[in-house]
């Protein structure tokens, strides 16, 4: 395994290179973490990271969803000039 | 890679005009899950002042918002700074191009896409939607 020493402890390599940071959250929050990682038989920072994937990716998910409706309904021929000129064209003049 | 992606106002109109050249691409982006997208607060005047001045389209308000409140929900709408606009003036001056252009181009660390060839792609300060994945 790839694998690097620090101080007295040996990680997978990937985590040597993970940026370390401080959170900071009330006791009871950070109790469900521990419970939870308690269930998963994993560290509590890994659930804090698998939290903010799952957070992030249904935060992407919510979005392309959403927009696929929008389009769907609303998109249409416009005709005349491009977005991009458009856009300039309406622009305050000075 | 960074899969952030910072969206200009014809990007964002580009996914509502089907006639649109880079029409497709853009709808890819827009409903694409792996990635994160962002735009400026500028966007949100440009895209409604499109829909209702541009294609007279004011029930496009409504939808035009729609879309950029999911934006805002996922990689943000960013309210320009001293700092942004400082640089974004630079960058004006530097390339010939207006302000409003310069202040997309002016965020760091999220790769601008836009259907804007004249001013932003052209001086590679910006990509169009079909080429936002490629690296």
């Amino acid at each position: 395994m790839n694998a690097i020493a620090t101080g007295s402890s040996v990680y997978p390599g990937i985590l040597g290179f993970m940026p370390k940071v401080m959170v900071s959250m009330p006791d009871d929050l950070l109790a469900k973490v521990d419970a939870e990682a308690d269930r998963a038989g994993t560290s509590r920072s890994a659930v804090l990271r698998g939290f903010a994937e799952a957070a992030i990716q249904q935060r992407r998910t919510d979005r392309a969803r959403a927009m696929k409706e929008i389009i769907d309904e609303f998109a249409a021929p416009r005709g005349g000039e491009n977005v991009a000129e458009l856009v300039k064209a309406l622009r305050p003049k000075p | 890679m960074n899969d952030t992606l910072l969206l200009d106002a014809s990007a964002i109109l580009a996914a509502l005009k089907t006639d649109e050249p880079q029409h497709e691409a853009a709808v890819g982006l827009l409903t694409d899950e792996a990635l994160t997208l962002s735009t400026l607060e500028l966007a949100r005047y440009e895209v409604v002042n499109v829909a209702v001045c541009g294609w007279r389209k004011p029930e496009l308000v409504t939808a035009s918002l729609g879309v950029l409140e999911r934006i805002a929900n996922d990689g943000g709408i960013l309210a320009p700074s001293d700092v942004h606009l400082t640089r974004a003036a630079e960058l004006a001056a530097l390339h010939g191009i207006s302000v409003y252009d310069a202040a997309y181009a002016a965020v760091t660390g999220r790769r601008l896409v836009s259907c804007d060839e004249r001013d932003l792609v052209s001086k590679g300060l910006a990509v169009l939607p079909a080429d936002a994945r490629s690296n």
